[in-house]
C-alpha cells in the first residue's frame, strides 16, 4: 500500500532535544510533558492494543481451533495442529498459492524496478517536460490499484480484447490470455509493472542526488556509458534501491484486487491466479473455515517477516551509504 | 541522498521482545470482552399478543415483491403477526446471515439452500421441524416423498423446501432447427449425447455442448446412474476408479471436438446463469437446473429447449432449490412454523408466490399454479419437470454433508486441470478425492 | 539538493554541446513512445466506455463510430441500488478516513516525533514494527472483533472501516508526519517554553500551524487509497446499500454478457474521475512534494 518514497531517520539520532534541563520548573515541566506524550499518544495506543495487538493475539488462538463464524468464538474447538498440518501436507491449493505469489513477487518486482530505473535515467537526462512526463507516467500507479482498472485490464486480455485486436494487425493469432493457466499470471505482472511511476519517482529523487563530478571524473578516464551506470549510477543508487526493493516486494506478496477481479474471486483458472491473500480470503470468508484462514495469516506474517531480515540481511553486502554515515 | 534505511533496522531489532511482552498482556483481556460481547442482543419483538417476525432471503426485485404480498396475506388473516423482512442479493447472503447467526441474532425464519443447510443444522441453528409435521403444525402431506427428505440433516428436519427443481439440460434450439439437426432426447446415453453434440459441432460449427467434467450436479447423476452417490452419509459414496471414468469420458468428448476450447469451458463454469455458455451463445448444450431455463432465455434471443442428463433419468431426483428454515433460538418458535407452513402450503400464497422459487413444493398448489402460468418458457420448464417427475428412482440422495460448497469448487479446479490437459484423468480423480475427503472432514 | 540539480542540469548542457542533439531526440522519442504504451490502457478505456456492444467486439480502434453515451445510464441503473448511492458511499468514507488518519495521525506523530516521555522509544519501534505489518494478516480476527461488537452489517456499517483510522493504525502516515515534524526548528518550541507554553499550547501554535504540508500530503493519499481499497471494503460491506463504487463493481463482474462491457467501462470510468481530478489538482505535491518537503529529514 504504501507508495510513496520514505526517507526513514534513526529515532535515536533525532530524538527531540531537551528543552533547557536546568532552571526550577525542570521536573514539573518533565512530568507535564509525560503525561502530554500518553495524551497525544492515547488514539495510538488504542489501536495499537485493540486493532493490532489484540487481533493478532486472536488470530494465534484461532490458528489451533476450527472455529467457524457461524458459532460463538467460545464454541471453537482447539484442534491442535490440524490446520497448520493441512496446510503444508494435504491441501494442493495452498501449495498453489504459495507458487503463484513467490512467481508473482519475484517476476513482478525486479521487472518493475528494472522498468522504473530505466525509465528514471531516461528521463533524468531530459531537460524539457520533464515534470509533465514524470506526472503522467506516476499516474498508473494511483489508478493501478483499483477495481476499475483491474476491469480494463481483464478486458484487454481476454480473448476478444484489445491486445488480441492489435496483435492480429500483425496477422499473429492471440491466446485467451486471461482464460489461459500458463498467461493468466503474466497478465497480472504485467499490470503490476505498467505502475512503475511510484518507484520512478523515488529513482529520480535519488539520481538527482549523485554528484556530477564522478561522472565528469569517469568520462575524464574514458569510462564506457555502460561502466559508468555499474560503477557509479548502481553503487550511489543502492540505497535507494534498497528501499524501493523492501516495498515493492512487501506490496508484491500482497496483491490481491488485481486477482480477485481475473478470477472473479476464485483464483482460477486452475489456481493460476490464487494469490496468498486470494487463498487467504476464499477460506475465511467464502469457505468460512477462520481457524484454517487464520493459520494461514500466521505463516504469512512470519514469511513476509522472514524476508523482510533476509533482506536487510543481504543488504549489508550491496547497500552502499555515504563514508560518513554510521552502520 | 540520505541513506534509507538507518531508521528501520534498529527497530526492528527492538519489535520481537518488546511486543511480545505487550501482547501477552493484552491476552488476559481478550476472553473477557469477547465472551461479553457474543452473547449481547436479545430484544423481545413485539408486545401485548403482538407478534413481529423477522425474515431473511436472497434474491431479486421480483422475488422480494411476492414475498411481501404473501406475508401480507398472512398478516390479514393474522393480524396480531407482522413481519421484519429483510432481503437482499446473493452475494453477501450468507456473509450476512453467518454474521446474524453468531451474534446469536439469527431471524426467526430464514432461506438456506442446499450447500449451506448441513452447516447451519450441523452448528444447531435451524429448529428441528420434526415435531411440528408430527402434531400437524406443518403439512407435509402433499409434499413428494423425496424432496421433503432433502431437507432433512442428521435424521432432523432442518427445513422445508420452498422450489423444486431437478437438472435439465438445456438446448439452443434455434440453432438446431437452422442447422436442420436433431433435437437430443432424454433417455440418450451419456455416448450417443457426446457423439450428438460432436455432430453438432461439425455441422453448426458451433460447440455441441459445454463440457460436464466440473458440473457437480451431471457428475452426481453419473454416479448415482452406476449405483454410486456423491456422498453416503459424511463419507464420499465414490472412488477414484468413478471419477477416472467420468474425466475419461469427458476427455473423450473434448478429442471428438463436442466440447469447446478448455478457456471457453472455464468461463462457462462460472457459477453465475448469465454466464451458462448456452445463453452467451458460444455452445450448444448448457449443464444447469431445470427451473433456470427460463431465466437463461432472458439472455438469448435463441428459442431455448430443456430435457434431462443423458442416461438414465431416474438417476435424478426432486431437489430443493431452496428452503426456508426457522432458527432454534427464536422466540416465536411456533409462529414461525406456522407462517412456513401458509408459504408452502396454502394455495392463495401458492398463486403469489408461483414459480419464483422453483416449482411450489405442495402438489395440489403446483398444479393450479401450472394452470395459470403464461410464460411460455415456464409452461415448458413446468411440463419437463412434471414428466421426469414421474421417472425419478425410489432412492433419492439425501442432504449433502458439511463441506458440499467446498467439494463444489474442488471438482472445478481439479477438472479443469484436466480439461486444460495439465493432469490425466487418473491424476485428477486421484487428486479430486483426496481434496473432497479434506473438504468434508473425511479421514 | 536543489544546488546539486542546478549544477546536474549545467553539467548536461555542456556534454550537450560537445556531443550530438541526437541523443536528446533518441531519448525524447524513446519516452514518447513508453509514453504511448502507458497510456494506451488509459485512453482505451474512455473510448470503450462510449462504443455500442457491436463496437467494443468490432471497433479496435481508440474512437468509437457512435458514441453511446447511453452505457453510462444502464451502468447507473444496472443494480436494484443506483450508482450514484455506491460513489456517495465510498465518498463518505474516503473523507471520514481522511479525517480520522489526518487527526490521529498529528496526534500520535507530535507524541512520538516531538515529546519527550516514559517508553518512547518503544513505542516508536512498534510503530515501525507496524509499518510493516501486512494488513490481510488481520483481518479475520478484526472481522470477528468488530462483528461481535455489532459493527458489520449494522446500523452503523461503516465503522470496521472508520474505527481504525481514526485509532491511527495506518503507522505510514504517522511517520510521515514525525519526519516532517523533525524538520521543524527546535528553537521554536523552546522559545514557548521558555514563554511558559505547555506542550498543548505548543502544539496548537506551534507544529499544527508549520505541519500543514504533512497533512495536506496525509490527507491526499488517504483519500486516494481509501477510495481505491477494496480488500477490506469487501470483507466488511455486506449490504448492497452500503457497498462502495470497488465493491459495487465487482458485481458487474458476475454478469458480464457481452452487452454488460459499456456500462461496466463507463461505471470504471467514472470511479476513477476522483483520483484523476486530485492528480490533476496536486500533481506536484503528489509527486514532487512527498520527496522534498514532506519527508525532509
Amino acid at each position: 500500500m504504501a507508495q510513496m518514497p520514505v526517507r526513514p531517520t534513526d529515532p535515536a539520532s533525532a530524538a527531540p532535544a531537551a528543552p533547557d534541563d536546568r532552571g526550577p520548573g525542570r521536573r514539573v515541566r518533565r512530568r507535564r510533558e509525560n503525561l502530554a506524550g500518553y495524551v497525544f499518544l492515547s488514539p495510538w495506543l488504542l489501536g495499537l492494543i485493540g486493532i493490532t495487538a489484540i487481533p493478532m493475539l486472536i488470530s494465534l488462538y484461532l490458528s489451533f481451533t476450527d472455529y467457524s463464524p457461524l458459532i460463538p468464538l467460545t464454541e471453537a474447538n482447539w484442534i491442535g495442529l490440524d490446520n497448520y498440518r493441512r496446510m503444508f501436507t494435504a491441501d494442493q491449493s495452498y501449495w498453489h498459492a504459495v507458487q503463484v505469489t513467490v512467481t508473482f513477487a519475484l517476476v513482478a518486482v525486479p521487472l518493475k524496478l528494472a522498468a522504473a530505473l530505466a525509465v528514471a535515467m531516461l528521463l533524468n537526462r531530459t531537460m524539457r517536460g520533464i515534470s509533465v512526463f514524470r506526472g503522467l507516467f506516476y499516474l498508473p500507479s494511483l489508478l493501478g490499484g483499483s477495481v476499475a482498472l483491474a476491469i480494463v485490464w481483464v478486458s484487454m486480455f481476454n480473448r476478444d480484447g484489445a491486445f488480441n485486436s492489435f496483435l492480429a494487425l500483425f496477422g499473429i493469432e492471440g491466446l485467451p490470455w486471461v482464460n489461459d493457466p500458463d498467461w493468466a499470471l503474466s497478465t497480472l505482472i504485467l499490470l503490476a509493472v505498467w505502475q512503475f511511476g511510484a518507484p520512478m519517482v523515488i529513482f529520480l529523487a535519488g539520481l538527482k542526488q549523485v554528484p556530477v563530478e564522478l561522472y565528469e571524473a569517469a568520462s575524464v578516464d574514458g569510462a564506457s556509458g555502460w561502466r559508468k551506470f555499474v560503477h557509479i549510477t548502481l553503487p550511489m543508487l543502492s540505497p535507494v534501491i534498497f528501499f524501493n526493493l523492501v516495498l515493492e516486494t512487501i506490496n508484491g506478496f500482497q496483491g490481491f484486487t488485481s486477482a480477485f477481479v481475473l478470477s472473479n474471486g476464485t483464483g482460477g483458472p486452475v489456481d493460476s491466479t490464487l494469490m496468498y491473500t486470494l487463498n487467504l480470503y476464499i477460506a475465511g470468508f467464502v469457505d468460512l473455515d477462520m481457524g484454517y484462514a487464520s493459520a494461514m495469516a500466521w505463516v504469512f506474517l512470519l514469511v513476509i517477516g522472514a524476508i523482510t531480515v533476509l533482506l536487510f540481511n543481504t543488504g549489508r553486502f550491496w547497500v552502499h551509504y555515504s563514508d560518513n554515515e554510521e552502520r | 541522498m540520505e541513506p534509507i534505511t538507518r531508521g528501520i533496522t534498529p527497530a526492528q531489532r527492538t519489535v520481537p521482545p518488546l511486543s511480545r511482552r505487550r501482547l501477552l498482556a493484552a491476552a488476559l483481556t481478550v476472553p473477557l470482552l469477547l465472551g461479553a460481547a457474543a452473547c449481547g442482543g436479545d430484544d423481545e419483538g413485539g408486545s401485548g399478543g403482538k407478534t413481529e417476525l423477522s425474515i431473511y432471503w436472497w434474491g431479486a426485485e421480483k422475488r422480494a415483491e411476492l414475498t411481501d404480498q404473501a406475508l401480507a396475506l398472512y398478516t390479514q388473516k393474522n393480524p396480531d403477526v407482522t413481519f421484519k423482512k429483510t432481503w437482499q442479493g446473493n452475494q453477501g447472503y450468507f456473509d450476512k446471515l453467518a454474521t446474524l447467526t453468531a451474534g446469536g441474532n439469527a431471524p426467526d425464519i430464514f432461506q438456506i439452500d442446499d450447500n449451506y443447510i448441513s452447516e447451519y443444522a450441523g452448528r444447531g441453528v435451524t429448529l428441528d421441524l420434526t415435531e411440528y409435521t408430527g402434531n400437524g403444525k406443518l403439512d407435509v402431506s402433499k409434499f413428494p416423498e423425496s424432496l421433503l427428505k432433502y431437507g432433512e440433516v442428521d435424521g432432523k428436519l432442518a427445513g422445508i423446501a420452498m422450489g423444486e427443481n431437478t437438472q435439465g439440460l438445456v438446448y439452443d434450439k434455434t440453432l438446431l432447427s437452422k442447422n436442420k439437426l436433431p433435437e437430443p432426447k432424454t433417455g440418450m446415453s451419456w455416448e450417443e449425447f457426446i457423439d450428438w453434440a460432436a455432430n453438432v459441432s461439425k455441422t453448426a460449427n458451433l460447440p455441441g455442448t459445454q463440457d460436464a467434467s466440473a458440473v457437480y450436479q451431471a457428475l452426481w447423476v453419473y454416479l448415482r446412474q452406476g449405483g454410486k452417490d456423491l456422498y453416503a452419509g459424511k463419507q464420499l459414496g465414490f472412488d477414484e476408479a468413478d471419477i477416472t471414468k467420468w474425466f475419461a469420458l469427458w476427455k473423450g468428448a473434448r478429442d471428438k471436438g463436442a466440447t469447446p476450447t478448455p478457456d471457453v469451458i472455464h468461463e462457462g463454469n462460472a457459477s453465475d446463469v448469465s454466464k451458462q455458455l448456452v445463453a452467451t451463445g458460444k455452445a450448444g448444450t448448457s449443464w444447469v437446473w431445470a427451473n433456470q431455463m427460463p431465466e437463461l432465455k432472458k439472455s438469448t434471443d435463441s428459442e431455448l429447449g430443456v430435457i434431462a442428463y443423458p442416461g438414465d433419468p431416474s438417476a435424478q431426483w426432486a431437489r430443493a432449490s431452496m428452503y426456508f428454515s426457522a432458527f432454534r433460538g427464536s422466540k416465536h418458535k411456533d409462529v414461525a412454523v406456522d407462517v412456513i407452513n401458509f408459504l408452502a402450503n396454502d394455495p392463495e400464497a401458492g398463486k403469489i408466490l408461483g414459480t419464483d422459487r422453483g416449482l411450489p413444493p405442495n402438489l395440489d398448489v403446483r398444479k393450479q399454479v401450472a394452470d395459470t402460468v403464461s410464460d411460455p418458457n415456464m409452461k415448458q420448464t413446468i411440463a419437463v419437470q412434471d414428466e421426469l417427475g414421474k421417472k425419478f428412482g425410489p432412492n433419492p440422495p439425501t442432504v449433502p454433508p458439511q463441506g458440499h460448497s467446498k467439494v463444489r469448487s474442488e471438482l472445478v479446479r481439479v477438472a479443469e486441470e484436466v480439461v486444460y490437459g495439465r493432469q490425466t484423468p487418473e491424476q485428477g480423480a486421484a487428486s479430486f478425492v483426496t481434496a473432497a475427503k479434506a473438504a468434508i472432514g473425511q479421514s | 539538493m536543489r544546488q546539486g540539480a542546478v549544477m546536474r542540469q549545467g553539467a548536461v548542457m555542456r556534454q550537450g554541446a560537445v556531443t550530438v542533439t541526437r541523443g536528446q531526440a533518441l531519448r525524447l522519442g524513446a519516452l514518447l513512445l513508453i509514453l504511448a504504451v502507458v497510456l494506451y490502457p488509459l485512453v482505451w478505456m474512455v473510448g470503450t466506455s462510449f462504443k455500442s456492444p457491436q463496437e467494443i467486439v468490432n471497433n479496435i480502434g481508440l474512437i468509437p463510430r457512435t458514441f453511446t453515451p447511453g452505457n453510462f445510464s444502464d451502468g447507473w441503473n444496472k443494480f436494484d441500488v443506483g450508482f450514484g448511492r455506491f460513489f456517495v458511499n465510498s465518498a463518505l468514507v474516503s473523507l471520514m478516513t481522511v479525517v480520522g488518519n489526518s487527526v490521529s495521525c498529528l496526534l500520535a506523530a507530535y507524541a512520538l516525533g516531538r515529546l519527550r516521555f516514559r517508553l518512547r522509544g518503544v513505542w516508536f519501534a512498534l510503530m515501525i514494527g507496524t509499518l510493516l505489518l501486512p494488513g490481510h494478516v488481520l483481518i479475520i480476527p478484526q472481522y470477528i472483533l468488530f462483528r461481535s461488537l455489532g459493527w458489520v452489517g449494522g446500523d452503523w456499517p461503516y465503522l470496521p472501516l472508520l474505527v481504525p483510522q481514526f485509532l491511527a493504525t495506518e503507522a505510514f502516515f504517522v511517520f510521515l508526519i514525525v519526519q516532517f515534524m523533525r524538520g521543524i526548528p527546535r528553537e521554536l518550541d523552546e522559545a514557548a517554553v521558555i514563554d511558559g507554553a505547555s506542550p498543548y499550547s505548543i502544539f496548537r501554535h506551534v507544529i499544527l500551524p508549520l505541519s500543514r504540508p504533512a497533512l495536506v500530503t496525509t490527507a491526499i493519499f488517504s483519500f486516494i487509497w481509501t477510495w481505491n481499497d477494496f480488500f477490506r471494503q469487501l470483507v466488511f460491506l455486506s449490504d448492497l446499500k452500503d457497498y462502495t463504487a470497488p465493491v459495487a463493481l465487482t458485481l458487474f463482474i458476475d454478469s458480464s454478457s457481452e452487452s454488460a462491457v459499456g456500462p461496466m467501462f463507463a461505471m470504471s470510468l467514472l470511479s476513477l474521475i476522483p483520483v484523476f481530478l486530485f492528480f490533476i489538482a496536486f500533481q506536484r505535491l503528489l509527486v514532487e512534494g512527498i520527496n522534498t518537503s514532506g519527508l525532509k529529514g
